[in-house]
């Protein structure tokens, strides 16, 4: 792999970082490179944690410090590499089908602390042990067709699992040599990939880290007056039916659950396989013309789940009761494992849009009407007004609204739906 | 700009500390000497710190952070955070302000700098607790998204008891400050903003609150959304009072929301003053016990340019009470609105295919939304100088028939100032829609949802209303009714066993229709920090409150 050096990208971001600390430490003096840092009472934090020299990852550190270099946290063999060769038994993965990320390739890693497991569960994200950390690292090919090649890396985000809960740090990769932490995301501007013979060219939007929580978080369905409880943070990718699918172990080729199994990684996986949910595997060169009808519909649910159900969801199989992602409340729930046939409405068909909605389209799904209907429309635009995802992309998939466009014109014709 | 290698040790040793040390201290002396605009950006926040949250940059001495105080007299604390507090007009804030909140302290209050000052992104906050954001006042710090690359301006995301006050937001891409799964939201002195033309392309909701619970939205000021100005939706324990809520579609919408009081705002120039709607297939299925009273609802006339479900309203409205029952609207002043002051329409009005719903909402009507509307009351409003020219389409069929001789009088008539459509009404009277009691939920029908014929309790009432209109035009005040709502009077049904429209009319004073009484709906109550806010609360000795 190859990588092209990023230059002259100005360092706002760690500046900030600077800014926002300052506002939380004491008496500081700061002279021409001299820096004194006297905590004050009970912050006890031991800095020197980020700099510490470990053998392999450097939990210490993860478990509480933001440090302000990835390589701080020791988790690629080479850390000047994300891509590859992971620290104490990282374990890369792949999902069935990927949120889009304006043709990124991703690199993912699942860090689980030594000695300890995930707990499998059949429909969410596993219950992973304090210390777990999930890396995915985007990088932008020259060639979408040619993955292997040559490639920008563009940022790493963490997703750590504190005592606290979750908490996303993203770092971005202002130089090839290290990471650092970007708590107010980055504005690429003219990031270029060749899709398929045409030249794209766009402004790459690392997400700032406040941000991770609209499509990270489920928030409360608050049952009253007294009711306080707070928004949960959660990953979205490691799910069993995204993860059912075999991987690459450099020559081992074999089913990633399982392997995460034998590894030591994961209990609680069912022994039969063939129990455990799967999404199919959409990408970019999946053919259309050759899904029958139920792959489909199994092909457009996996797709507006990774999508879309982060936010869009209520409920159903979350684990803990009465909580929805943060749009569940737009009536628009479409999480895979929820069935079309018994509420069309909930995957928008001839719902009319609650908040904003556009002249042109009439509801968000409108069966045998894919051109009417908005769900489409927000996925093909970028205008802000109108864009879904509404972070992390700055251009349309292409591929994803194809797929989406035949799905709602393959759907049963509903209320809504043109007149036969 | 090149940061250099110091620079970049120190962000990293003391970034270690940031978790642990969110405690803001007082006293802290901090003195930096680097170069360029590092420096500058650097002293910029520290000097808020230096000073004890003095903005003025003139030091510590002889300042004392008590003194400052917003516009709507809100006093920042001695430990307030102040963002970006040496920021010039036309500066970008985004990073500043994101830094500030990023995993921020419980109860702290962040300042926003005087001035106008751009935003680029969203700015998200996820689970705060007891966070107040504010500026210096409602004229006095502006922020201006206008060119974000986000869609709404301000986003909570769970939290309890958060704060924003004292600032405006203006022309952002989608909704202006925006709260979801909060418990205790107080919106105050905030401006929401779309300058220019009402357009489609102009914001969705200005002030947002959805799926919270004690909301008190007070002393704000919306203008020019393309849906609603100040929305609350699938909420409970509301209460939105002093507003201005001003050339936007909607101006104040309560929506599938519980336990509401709206009073004492003033809506003007939108499309449809004051609007309670239930809308179909949302989380929180239905809502109710909703009161607007006390408000100046006059000459809501603009242009309906929205799409989606605000779309409906008809441009003229005062106030519109759409497929929601237990509703009160009572002592508004309801003037000079060109379509109506209050219509009170069911959802057949919107979507008439009244066998299929069993099938289209089915799930719906089983968590215990209905299209129906039931237990309004309204009395001791003031209605004058409306229905001067009505318009929309939810209303064309009904505005052709009273305008012209096709109306039970014969003759062109004034619209009426205060419509209902009966549709729903004939049809459950007339045991037509009994079917429905099958798909509704226990939950639901343990409320009280059910299809059967109106009760007492379920009746629409007028009465004790004031006609205003001065003298020659005093008899185009007038009630009126699409439908009748007697199943056995054949006048409400065709040959062929259809529901008839009547279109019948009578002046509003004479009560011929809707002449009925219903109990008073309870007031809200808004708990916020342990504080009981709304009528039974803050505004104990509020006049409009014993109203």
């Amino acid at each position: 792999m190859k990588y092209i050096k990023i230059k002259n990208i100005a360092l706002k971001g760690s500046m900030m970082v600077l800014a926002i600390t300052l506002l939380s430490a004491c008496k500081i003096v700061f002279k021409d490179g001299d820096v004194a840092v006297k905590p004050g009472n009970g912050s006890g934090t031991s800095p020197a944690s980020c700099s510490a020299q470990t053998d392999g990852v450097n939990w210490g550190a993860l478990l509480t410090e933001n440090c302000t270099n990835l390589s701080d946290y020791n988790l690629f063999a080479d850390s000047t590499d994300p891509t590859d060769n992971p620290n104490s038994g990282g374990i890369p993965y792949d999902l069935t089908t990927a949120l889009f990320t304006d043709y990124a390739s991703k690199y993912r890693f699942a860090f689980i602390p030594e000695g300890q497991k995930a707990v499998y569960n059949e429909h969410e994200a596993f219950d992973f042990p304090i210390g777990s950390v999930l890396v995915k690292t985007f990088a932008m090919p020259e060639y979408t067709s040619d993955r292997d090649g040559s490639e920008l890396v563009i940022e790493t985000r963490l997703l750590i699992l504190r005592e606290g809960g979750w908490v996303a740090r993203p770092y971005y990769w202002e130089t090839s040599t290290d990471a650092t932490l970007a708590i107010t995301g980055k504005s690429i501007e003219n990031m270029t990939t060749n899709h398929k013979g045409e030249e794209l060219t766009f402004t790459y939007g690392i997400p700032k880290a406040t941000s991770c929580t609209s499509c990270h978080a489920v928030v409360p369905l608050l049952q009253g007056p007294d009711d306080t409880r707070e928004a949960i943070f959660k990953p979205i990718g490691p799910k069993a039916r995204f993860l059912n699918k075999d991987y690459d172990y450099g020559g081992l080729v074999m089913n990633q659950l399982s392997y995460w199994a034998l590894q030591g990684k994961l209990e609680s996986l069912p022994a039969d396989l063939e129990s455990v949910s799967h999404t199919p595997e959409f990408n970019d060169s999946t053919d259309l013309s050759q899904l029958n009808g139920e792959e489909l519909n199994d092909n457009a649910k996996a797709y507006l789940d990774i999508n879309c159900a982060h936010c869009h969801r209520s409920e159903l199989t979350l684990p803990e009761p009465l909580y929805a992602g943060p749009a569940g409340g737009s009536g628009l729930q479409v999480e895979y494992n929820r069935s079309y046939d018994e509420n069309p409405g909930k995957f928008g068909t001839c719902k009319v849009p609650v908040a904003g909605g556009h002249s042109d389209y009439s509801a968000d799904v409108v069966p045998l009407n894919a051109d009417d209907s908005y769900l489409l429309f927000r996925m093909s635009t970028n205008d802000e007004r109108h864009r879904m995802p509404e972070l992390g992309r700055s251009t349309v998939h292409g591929e994803g609204a194809a797929l989406i466009r035949k799905w709602i014109n393959n759907l049963p014709s509903a209320s809504c739906s043109p007149a036969p | 700009m090149k940061l250099n290698k110091n620079m970049s040790h120190l962000s990293k040793v003391l970034l270690c500390s940031l978790i642990s040390s969110s405690i803001l201290l007082s006293g802290c002396k901090v003195t930096i000497k680097g170069d360029d605009d590092t420096e500058e950006l650097i002293e910029s926040t520290v000097d808020s710190i230096a000073n004890g949250g003095s903005s003025d940059g003139s030091g510590s001495n002889g300042t004392s952070c008590d003194e400052i105080l917003t516009t709507s007299d809100y006093r920042f604390p001695c430990d307030a955070i102040f963002v970006a507090p040496d920021a010039v007009d036309g500066d970008d804030i985004t990073n500043e302000l994101l830094l500030a909140l990023f995993e921020i302290a419980d109860d702290s209050v962040v300042v926003l700098p005087e001035g106008n000052f751009k935003v680029s992104e969203t700015i998200t906050i996820a689970a705060a607790s007891g966070l107040t954001i504010t500026g210096y006042g409602i004229h006095s710090t502006k922020l201006d998204f206008t060119g974000s690359t986000g869609d709404d301006g301000i986003r909570f995301e769970g939290g309890n008891d958060i704060t924003a006050r004292d600032f405006g937001v203006y022309e952002t891409n989608k909704n202006g400050i925006k709260a979801v799964g909060a418990n205790g939201v107080h919106f105050t002195y905030t401006a929401t903003v779309w300058e220019g033309d009402l357009a489609e392309s102009q914001g969705a909701y200005g002030l947002y609150p959805v799926q919270s619970q004690n909301i008190l939205i007070e002393h704000n000021y919306a203008y020019g959304s393309a849906d609603a100005g100040i929305y609350v939706g699938q909420s409970n324990n509301i209460v939105v009072r002093d507003n201005v809520a001003k050339y936007n579609v909607a101006g104040i919408e309560i929506e599938n929301s519980n336990m509401a009081d709206v009073y004492n705002n003033t809506a003007l120039n939108n499309a449809a003053g004051i609007l309670a709607f239930d809308l179909p297939g949302l989380e929180q299925a239905y809502g109710g016990n909703v009161r607007i009273f006390n408000n100046e609802i006059y000459a809501n006339n603009t242009e309906n340019v929205g799409h989606g479900a605000v779309s409906i309203a008809p441009p003229g409205t005062g106030v519109l009470i759409f497929a929601v029952s237990g509703v009160e609207i009572y002592n508004n002043n309801i003037t000079d609105n060109d379509t109506s002051a209050i219509e009170l329409a069911s959802f057949f009005m919107s979507d008439p295919d009244v066998a299929n719903y069993p099938v289209n909402y089915g799930a719906t009507i089983a968590d215990g939304w209905s299209p129906m509307i039931k237990n309004i009351y309204m009395h001791d409003n003031l209605i004058a100088r409306n229905g001067d020219n009505p318009a929309g389409t939810l209303l064309e069929e009904v505005i052709a028939g009273y305008t012209s001789p096709y109306n039970s009088t014969g003759m062109p008539q004034v619209f009426p100032a205060i419509i209902y459509d009966g549709i729903g009404e004939l049809l459950s009277n007339a045991g037509a829609l009994t079917d429905f009691n099958y798909v509704v939920g226990a939950d639901a029908a343990a409320d009280g949802v059910n299809y059967n014929p109106y009760a007492a309790g379920d009746l629409l009432c007028a009465n004790g209303n004031i006609n205003g209109n001065p003298g020659p035009s005093y008899d185009d005040v007038n009630t009126g009714l699409v439908y009748g709502t007697n199943p056995l009077d054949a006048f409400n049904w065709d040959a062929t066993g259809n529901p008839a429209a009547s279109l019948l009319i009578d002046k509003m004073v004479n009560n011929t229709f809707l002449n009925c009484v219903q109990n008073r709906l309870p007031e809200a109550t808004v708990t916020f920090k342990g504080k009981e806010y709304g009528c039974s609360g803050d505004d104990l000795s509020e006049p409009a409150c014993a109203l």
